[in-house]
């Protein structure tokens, strides 16, 4: 990878380029920060079948006030403690080179934090580890040597474990604007916790403690390690997977493509260079770099390529999403979907979408929305999103919805590759499939939340007769008793029978709050 | 309805009648309930879309649209309770014999309903918030009966005045309307129940002014003139427009309306001749169609050299002009409709007193007498 800049290591690449990670100013920095641990966190914790516990802390530093001390623990599977010094110091060195869904993409978030940390003020990562399986706890002080992309271990302590405790601490002191930035990261903790109900996330900041504690012990199906879809790929990826081969020289083209590919068993993958124009029998070595191009642009195009599988796409699912949303945004309503997986250009994806209604949403005159992307919350560029723009061209009239209205709409794409818009990673382009599940999903929620309002509608409108006629009951009552002289006990029996029987007609099930 | 009363006779249906016609209602409501239908009344339509000109008889009369009153239709609970509530206090005051006013009926039925609301709340209400509230389920019984208030023994601030050559039997008494001095009997609220014994006149003069009636009486106008002379102050009420209608129907007088020459004195003649759209209900017995405007009309002031004895017109009497042209017996009326156009045109009012520019005895001994003799009255 280091050739690709020569004379320039990536740690040094990035370290000129920190806005690339979000890293641009120090409020964005101290956000980004918090995100790269936490979603780390959680990575080590739900995919590996644990029920998160996070800890986030963040203090201003005694001496210098615009320095910041963010530290994430979390109980997560913990890192091997040969591997802690490049897991934290060295650019392009991770778990995430593979075809599943993850939060972080480069996986290097972490490395940029630390970079940015460094740069700032000078100061070493503190990191402490225990993995889950070993009798050890390692502490380390460490820097990134930027120059050689290495890490540089400043001291370095293994202890025997003394606590059952497994997983991961780490600590970093940056030039950060809490100030500025505080919104954001409450604002994201939140959302974690929203788009994580399985987890408990404690975050501690100068304006107090919040603690999010796990409505739900139910883990969504952790993302298996997949294939290439033949889709997804481009000569890059050939490359890679063509350099990672073993002896290619004995490989034929028709055995690489049933091994390495998505859905290709020996008859599609016969069909497929049947229909390319390749050789079956042709070797790997002989493949030169314009074959490679021509072999991409092929398997982009074969219409015969079956649908790639979700099995490397971890949704929440319907019910925990609606778990989550419940907690956090506490409305009267909520209605959660899951569509059925789906793909774009070779890449797997799901999506859901919930519709939250009434309770503790404040009214509002656009319908709000939170936006996911593989479990990661999504708070800047909304404007430009894929969601937002469907949820503008949505007539909400026809759901019900006047607005301004209490009614919070939550997306959630997963994907091994989410079409981000730019750099930022924080919207998600308007890719016509990715597009069209979203409309479904949402639409399919909001015509739930249409039934209960409806329902609601008539409830209410059962209930202000009841009370209206009763109101009135009296008077009526004794008014016509007085004329026909009759008790007026007996009439307002009369009436009360009757008010019985207009109402029973009217009767609707008022126990429905949320629906399954 | 009654298409000609006898000659003078009371014209009222009896206590009796009235009181069985109102039991009748809440009767059917009851009834309604115990065969398991909820309560209902049938009222006729009381809005302009149900107001009909009938041409032949010139009237303002109720069309044949009806609607049903749903105790149990929430837009509707409020004010049929408050119908039932009403048709109660009046079926009391007929038993015991009592004669309220329209505003003792608004007190006898206020009072505050206290209830919860929907939303779990204690909350409360008036049974009616103004005498509109009341006043208007008081129409409705009328319309649903066919009985007017004055039937029911329901009084209201009487204010029209009557003096000339009749006798009259009102409770036993005999009362001679030429024997008045300077003053003039009241027309009570139920004119029905009055005998008209005696009537020696040739037609009858309404005045729209109080103080032009006070006028013409104190001259002796109609002892010289021989007539009877009534004037409501004003807008009438309905005892000065049924005593006018009677005298027309059941004697054969002509009646000569005399007002201001203005938009409102215009519609006051309109009210005496054809009823109020709000009233149309009863204006077969309380309109005179073929009552006749006398004046002040816009031609007049040119006519009687009133220049520079007018008032300027405003916007609204301008308004009021225009919605006049609207009206089915203004439009078929040639004349009228010349009226008001110079009404429009000059843009110029005139009172009845401005012909004090031509001496005190003007109106009474010149306008008047000469106007009818020359029959120059409009139609």
């Amino acid at each position: 990878m280091s050739e690709k800049f020569r004379g320039l290591s990536p740690a040094e690449f990035f370290h000129r380029n920190r806005e690339i990670a979000g890293f641009s100013n120090p409020a964005r920095a101290l956000y980004q920060a918090v995100r790269e641990l936490v979603e780390n966190s959680l990575d080590a914790t739900e995919t590996h079948g644990i029920l998160p516990f996070i800890d986030v802390e963040i203090r201003l530093h005694e001496e210098r006030p615009e320095w910041v001390v963010l530290r994430v623990a979390d109980n997560g599977i913990g890192i091997p403690l040969s591997e802690v010094p490049n897991v934290f110091g060295r650019v392009f060195y991770g778990s995430k080179y593979v075809v599943r869904q993850t939060r972080g993409v480069f996986g290097l978030g972490v490395k940029m934090a630390v970079l940015y940390a460094q740069m700032t003020t000078a100061r070493p990562i503190y990191v402490k580890s225990s993995p889950i399986n070993s009798r050890y706890v390692g502490e380390y002080l460490l820097y990134i040597d930027i120059s050689r992309n290495i890490p540089h271990v400043q001291k370095m302590r293994i202890k025997k474990k003394t606590k059952n405790w497994h997983g991961t601490i780490v600590k970093l002191t940056l030039e950060g604007s809490w100030v500025q930035a505080k919104k954001r990261i409450e604002d994201y903790i939140r959302r974690t916790a929203l788009i994580s109900p399985y987890a408990t996330i404690r975050y501690r900041s100068p304006d107090g403690e919040l603690i999010f504690k796990r409505v739900s012990r139910e883990l969504p199906q952790p993302p298996e390690i997949g294939k290439y879809h033949p889709r997804g790929v481009d000569v890059e990826v050939l490359k890679e997977l063509i350099r990672a081969t073993n002896n290619a020289s004995e490989v034929t083209l028709l055995e690489f493509l049933v091994k390495h590919f998505e859905g290709v068993g020996e008859k599609k993958a016969t069909e497929f260079l049947q229909w390319s124009g390749f050789s079956p029998d042709t070797k790997l070595t002989e493949l030169k770099l314009a074959d490679l191009e021509v072999l991409a642009s092929k398997m982009k195009t074969f219409p015969g390529w079956r649908r790639p599988r979700p099995l490397t796409l971890s949704p929440l699912g319907a019910d925990l999403l609606k778990k989550g949303v419940k907690s956090i945004l506490k409305p009267e309503f909520v209605a959660a979907v899951t569509r059925p997986p789906s793909s774009y250009s070779g890449h797997a994806f799901i999506v859901e979408a919930a519709i939250a209604y009434g309770g503790e949403i404040p009214p509002q005159d656009t319908v709000m929305l939170l936006r996911f992307a593989n479990k990661m919350p999504l708070l800047y560029d909304e404007g430009v999103d894929v969601s937002r723009k469907i949820i503008d061209s949505i007539d909400w009239s026809i759901y019900k919805v006047k607005l301004p209205a209490p009614v919070a709409v939550v997306t959630h794409v997963c994907s091994t590759k989410i079409p981000f818009k730019g750099v930022g990673k924080e919207a998600i382009a308007d890719v016509p499939e990715v597009e069209h599940e979203l409309e479904i999903a949402i639409r399919d929620v909001a015509r739930r939340l249409r039934a209960y309002l409806s329902r609601m509608e008539k409830l209410y409108e059962v209930k202000r007769k009841e009370v209206t006629i009763r109101k009135y009951m009296g008077e009526v009552s004794s008014a016509l008793a007085y004329i026909v002289n009759r008790d007026p006990e007996e009439i307002n029996a009369l009436i009360e029978e009757l008010l019985k029987k207009e109402l029973a007609k009217k009767e609707v099930r008022p126990d429905v709050v949320s629906e399954s | 309805m009654s298409s000609q009363s006898p000659k003078g006779k009371v014209a009222a249906p009896s206590d009796s009648e009235v009181l069985a016609k109102l039991e009748s209602l809440a009767k059917k409501l009851v009834e309604q309930m115990e065969s398991g239908v909820p309560p209902y009344l049938v009222i006729p339509v009381r809005t302009m879309a149900n107001t009909i000109w009938d041409r032949k008889r010139k009237l303002l009369v109720l069309g044949p649209k009806t609607a049903r009153r749903e105790f149990f239709d929430i837009g509707e609970s409020k004010r049929f309770m408050q119908t039932v509530l009403m048709l109660s206090l009046i079926v009391q005051a007929r038993r015991e014999g009592d004669y309220p006013t329209i505003r003792e009926l608004y007190y006898r039925g206020k009072r505050t309903i206290k209830y919860t609301d929907e939303r779990g709340n204690k909350a409360s209400e008036e049974t009616w918030d103004d005498q509109r509230e009341s006043n208007a389920v008081i129409q409705d019984i009328e319309v649903a009966t066919g009985l007017l208030r004055e039937h029911m023994g329901v009084t209201h601030d009487a204010k029209g005045r009557i003096v000339g050559n009749m006798i009259i039997r009102s409770k036993g008494d005999e009362i001679d309307l030429s024997k008045m001095g300077s003053g003039a009997w009241g027309i009570p609220s139920f004119v029905d129940k009055i005998e008209i014994l005696r009537v020696e006149a040739d037609y009858v003069l309404v005045v729209e002014k109080g103080a032009v009636f006070e006028k013409l009486n104190e001259e002796e106008f109609w002892k010289k003139n021989n007539c009877i002379l009534v004037t409501g102050k004003g807008q009438p009420d309905r005892s000065t427009r049924r005593m006018v209608r009677r005298l027309w129907e059941e004697f054969g007088l002509p009646v000569y309306i005399l007002t201001d020459g203005d938009s409102y004195g215009f519609y006051i003649y309109s009210v005496y001749r054809s009823g109020s759209i709000s009233l149309s209900y009863e204006s077969e017995r309380l309109a005179t169609p073929e009552a006749r405007f006398l004046g002040v009309s816009p031609s007049d002031i040119e006519r009687y050299e009133l220049q520079g004895f007018t008032i300027k017109a405003t916007e609204r009497d301008l308004k009021r002009a225009k919605e006049l042209m609207n009206y089915p017996w203004f439009k078929e009326s040639k004349r009228w409709m010349e009226e008001l156009e110079l009404f429009l045109e000059k843009k110029e009012k005139v009172e009845i007193e401005a012909f004090a520019k031509h001496g005190l005895k003007y109106l009474s001994s010149e306008y008047i007498p000469k106007k009818i003799k020359n029959k120059q009255w409009i139609i």
